[in-house]
């Protein structure tokens, strides 16, 4: 039996130059023809954090809620009524009109300043712990529906679109005067009314990384399922699904507010600002501005949530 | 294939020479196709060894198959039926590490096959992370390896979007050696590249194939590539071994009809070898749908030479020369005197 | 096409059954809830146990559902404890308004919506662009309730232009149409803000396209081009459409409150007042089921319209 030829590459094939003249060439090529020079790594979140700052508008309506978190994260301090005890003849005192309450006062002559600050904690606890919530178990359920396929993406994603079928603030009604009006229970209610959204994009955009071939060569590493989808997956989602949730951010207050509007958020005397819309607005036309402020504080603060979450989008747009 | 048990042939070829066998290998994909189930034949009873150090080429036009077999050889997609023999042992389900560890593949797109959001060190290392080489161990081999493929040590932190094309795919080259394989499977790993480049790469992976003592399964449908890095070809269409033998035996003397057609388009820059004035050979036709393959040989919707035989019977490899094997009834005696017929 | 519909709606009979369950889950899953009106706290808790078994409470879940899912579909959503009717009496007189308000303000808004997005996409940068874009957001952002006190002030509260509240059907149109436009103002702007957004993108997107630049260079007028432009634009709206009218309808229990509007909204207001499930739950079932056939409309037109759509219906 006749061995079969080796054959190999012949030695400077691709070039007629000698051994020493192509490692010259090749340390002139490393010199001059680097894609980047300077060449320092760059990471991702650096250059997105850049882009965001440059974008004036979206820094101010951060800007805005950080002074908001700081305001009702030092309330105890700086409010100067109790938030929760009113004088009853001092009731729907009009703003700038006495000393004592800058804001004026409420129907049951609380301080409005000091629930407005109070009010805020409320709020943006019901902004953030269901976005927050509902972007973890969001996640978890679309990247596990997408990688594991088959019947279980079938049964998750069916499950995400029977809950998604009731439009929103009706499920989160539902589910909150079914548990009870508390804080507690809207927060739930929030959360599960944003989970089926958040666990769409994280489906669709899993599906598209997951045919990637970088994620074919961590299964040959001999890498569990698992650990694929923490080291490979979910960085590359991340993206994607952060973006959308920041836009959570300002819709799972609106619907916060809005279950607190029909009483079935915190209990009174809490000061829930869309409580304090609801049982404020019979006097509508003695003390239009009190009716007003807490609901103008829900809309300013929705706005620059909106803001911040469109800034952020743009500067994720055009990166990868 | 005769029907040896799969014990029988591991026996036979315990001369500690083959790397990977495969047998009468088949991998069937269940589609959709005008809203009703269909069956995908992907890749058929393919069977062909790879000995020790040596390069097999697998050539063939886009759609033969051979990603899949790519897939399939690594484990990313388990084989419908058929056996593969890896050391001797037979690879059965879930692979184990250590089987990870010996058999690699380098992947086509130098793009995405490395993760966006790690750097370059980290995607190399992350194979050593998985079999839970200690950190430091991690860094010296990543440097080491960078080194081997001839990138600058600083890339390690680097970012793939910051290196070009042919950096990308010696990166890919050195995850893919980090672990200090037995077989790497190439799965079109210069296409991508351009020209310059891939002269550089293909260098660069004969340089390391002796340093480091690898078996390659080179796949491409570049004839010229293949030529030059193969000791070995094999040439698929549709999913099945058309022909097997030694580069230059294939270069000199292609046997099935398949086989000279392509060979008889390649561009020759050597003046005294042109063919320029030949009129190359043509193939009829486009290449039939793998969900419904023609009956017999599938080569034979285009095959100038087709007779009433080829769409009856399937053609079985025979031995034409030595170690040169060919699945046509040109070579089979099939054939009787009778004429051609159109198919 | 036609396979395409079927499916479409073979698709939607999990769906309904998954809503279903789902609002039976809601509101019959706790004891507690379903026998308010049989206990009282003078019983003890034998009798209690008692009263609820002989409610059936205490049977399993499936057969618990089933024996709710078979009464349901005969008509009976249960009975209102608090205002001592058949719910399904008291929504069969409600739900006409609800509907015809969310329709009214889902059509006004949508109708906006395009035009203002049609002018701002048109007019990329400039100065009607900007005025759009922060409309929408205002849209977008301000809650329904706000936005409803602030105008039943202005308009009816100090103007008096409009009613304070309630619907005037029957009267004649002139009333009717003037007791229609607070409330459906207040839903239309919010849809109208993201119907713009939607649509402006999406205008954005189609002039940007070669094919428009085509059409210019073979001699079409502006304003053809730009009819061009928008059937194809107009895909993404369709889709929205289905979402704000959904929207709409739920958020119908704020919007009917502050306008007193005679619909399910002002019933389930109350109901959730005064702890009233079977009533939530009969309004809950009415709107899921409605917005499932929102969608299942929305969809099959969409890809009626646009041949693109029909490979990724399901």
């Amino acid at each position: 039996m006749s061995e079969i030829v080796v054959r190999r590459l012949p030695a400077g094939f691709g070039s007629s130059a000698s051994a020493a003249d192509r490692k010259a060439g090749q340390r002139l090529a490393r010199k001059f023809l680097a894609v980047d020079d300077g060449a320092r790594p760059q990471a991702f979140w650096k250059e997105t954090g850049k882009r965001f700052l440059e974008n004036k508008v979206g820094v101010g309506a951060t800007l805005f809620i950080l002074l908001l978190a700081g305001a009702a994260l030092i309330a105890p301090w700086i409010a100067p009524h109790d938030p929760l005890t009113g004088v009853a003849t001092d009731r729907l005192q009009a703003p700038f009109s006495s000393g004592a309450h800058i804001l004026g006062t409420d129907e049951q002559g609380r301080d409005l300043l000091s629930r407005i600050m109070y009010g805020g904690r409320l709020t943006l606890i019901a902004a953030f712990v269901p976005t927050i919530a509902a972007t973890v178990i969001g996640t978890a359920i679309g990247i596990t529906a997408t990688m594991m396929g088959g019947w279980v993406q079938t049964v998750l994603m069916r499950g995400m679109d029977m809950l998604y079928a009731f439009p929103a603030v009706l499920l989160a009604i539902a589910v909150s005067a079914s548990l009870g009006p508390s804080l507690a229970n809207a927060l739930i209610a929030t959360s599960i009314v944003s989970v089926p959204p958040v666990a769409r994009v994280a489906e669709s955009a899993t599906r598209r990384v997951v045919t990637k071939e970088y994620v074919e060569a961590a299964k040959l590493s001999g890498a569990s399922p698992v650990k694929v989808a923490t080291s490979q997956i979910i960085p590359n989602v991340l993206n994607d699904i952060v973006v959308y949730a920041s836009g959570l951010v300002g819709v799972s207050m609106l619907i916060a507010a809005s279950l607190s509007f029909l009483g079935l958020g915190a209990l009174p005397p809490a000061p829930e600002w869309g409580f304090m819309l609801n049982s404020m607005r019979n006097s509508i036309s003695i003390a239009m501005f009190n009716v007003m402020l807490p609901g103008f504080m829900i809309f300013l603060t929705s706005v620059c949530f909106n803001l911040a979450s469109d800034a952020l989008r743009e500067a994720t747009d055009s990166r990868l | 294939m005769t029907a040896e048990s799969v014990a029988e042939v591991a026996a036979r070829k315990d001369d500690g020479k083959v790397l990977l066998e495969l047998l009468n290998i088949s991998k069937q994909f269940d589609v959709k196709h005008d809203g009703k189930k269909a069956k995908l034949s992907a890749v058929d009873g393919v069977s062909f060894a790879v000995r020790r150090g040596s390069t097999v080429g697998v050539v063939g036009e886009s759609g033969c198959g051979k990603s899949t077999l790519a897939r399939v050889i690594t484990g990313l997609h388990p084989a419908t039926d058929g056996e593969m023999l890896f050391n001797n042992k037979q690879l059965k389900g879930r692979r184990g590490k250590d089987v990870a560890k010996a058999m690699q593949m380098v992947f086509q797109d130098p793009h995405s096959a490395l993760n966006p959001r790690a750097t370059i060190g980290e995607s190399i290392g992350f194979p050593l992370k998985v079999q839970g080489v200690p950190k430091t161990e991690i860094a010296e081999r990543v440097a080491r390896v960078i080194a081997d493929v001839g990138l600058p040590a600083a890339y390690s932190s680097h970012y793939p979007h910051q290196l070009s094309g042919g950096q990308r795919q010696r990166v890919n080259i050195a995850r893919a050696l980090v672990v200090q394989p037995d077989l790497v499977v190439l799965d079109e790993a210069v296409s991508a590249l351009d020209k310059s480049i891939q002269a550089q790469v293909l260098n660069l992976l004969s340089d390391l194939q002796d340093a480091y003592g690898l078996t390659y399964v080179f796949i491409s449908h570049d004839l010229n590539v293949v030529e030059y890095v193969s000791d070995e070809i094999v040439v698929m269409y549709l999913g099945q071994v058309v022909e097997h033998s030694p580069a230059n035996a294939l270069y000199e003397r292609p046997l099935h009809p398949y086989s000279q057609v392509l060979l008889s388009s390649i561009p020759n820059l050597d003046p005294t070898k042109s063919r320029r004035d030949e009129r190359p050979d043509e193939l009829d036709g486009e290449i039939p749908s793998p969900i419904n393959p023609p009956s017999g040989c599938r080569f034979r919707t285009r095959c100038p030479f087709a007779r009433d035989v080829c769409a009856e019977e399937a053609p079985e490899r025979v031995e034409a020369e030595p170690h040169h094997f060919v699945a046509c009834h040109l070579y089979t005696g099939k054939f009787d005197a009778q004429q051609p017929t159109a198919v | 096409m036609v396979r395409l519909t079927v499916r479409r709606l073979l698709y939607s009979i999990p769906i309904l059954i998954g809503v279903s369950v789902i609002c039976f889950l809601l509101m019959n899953v706790l004891p507690g809830n379903a026998a308010a009106g049989l206990i009282n706290d003078q019983m003890t808790e034998k009798e209690k146990y008692a009263a609820e078994q002989s409610m059936g409470l205490h049977d399993p879940l499936p057969v618990r559902y089933w024996s709710w899912l078979t009464k349901i579909l005969s008509g009976d959503m249960g009975f209102s404890q608090q205002r001592h009717r058949d719910v399904a009496e008291l929504l069969g007189q409600a739900w006409v308004n609800t509907f015809i308000l969310a329709i009214v303000s889902a059509v006004v808004g949508v109708v906006a919506g395009m035009l203002l997005g049609y002018y701002a996409g048109t007019r990329r940068g400039r100065w009607a662009d900007k005025v759009v874009s922060i409309f929408s957001l205002a849209g977008l952002s301000i809650p329904s309730f706000f936005l409803g006190i602030v105008l039943l002030s202005i308009f009816a509260g100090e103007m008096r232009l409009f009613p304070a509240g309630g619907a005037e059907f029957g009267v004649g149109i002139g009333p009717a149409i003037r007791s229609l436009v607070l409330p459906v103002a207040t839903g239309s702007l919010v849809t109208a803000g993201i119907t713009a957004r939607v649509m402006r993108a999406s205008m954005v997107d189609v002039m940007a396209a070669d094919f428009i630049e085509t059409l210019r260079a073979k001699g079409l007028s502006e304003w053809e081009v730009r009819k061009h432009a928008v059937r194809n634009a107009v895909a993404p709206v369709l889709t929205t459409s289905g979402v704000q009218l959904g929207y709409l309808l739920g958020g119908a229990v704020v919007v009917e409150t502050i306008f007193r509007w005679p619909g399910m909204g002002t019933l389930t207001y109350n109901a959730i007042a005064s702890r009233d499930l079977p009533v939530i739950q009969g309004s809950m079932l009415i709107v899921a089921f409605a917005f499932v056939l929102i969608n299942l409309i929305v969809d099959i037109v969409q890809a009626a319209i646009d041949p693109r759509v029909r490979g990724t219906l399901l």
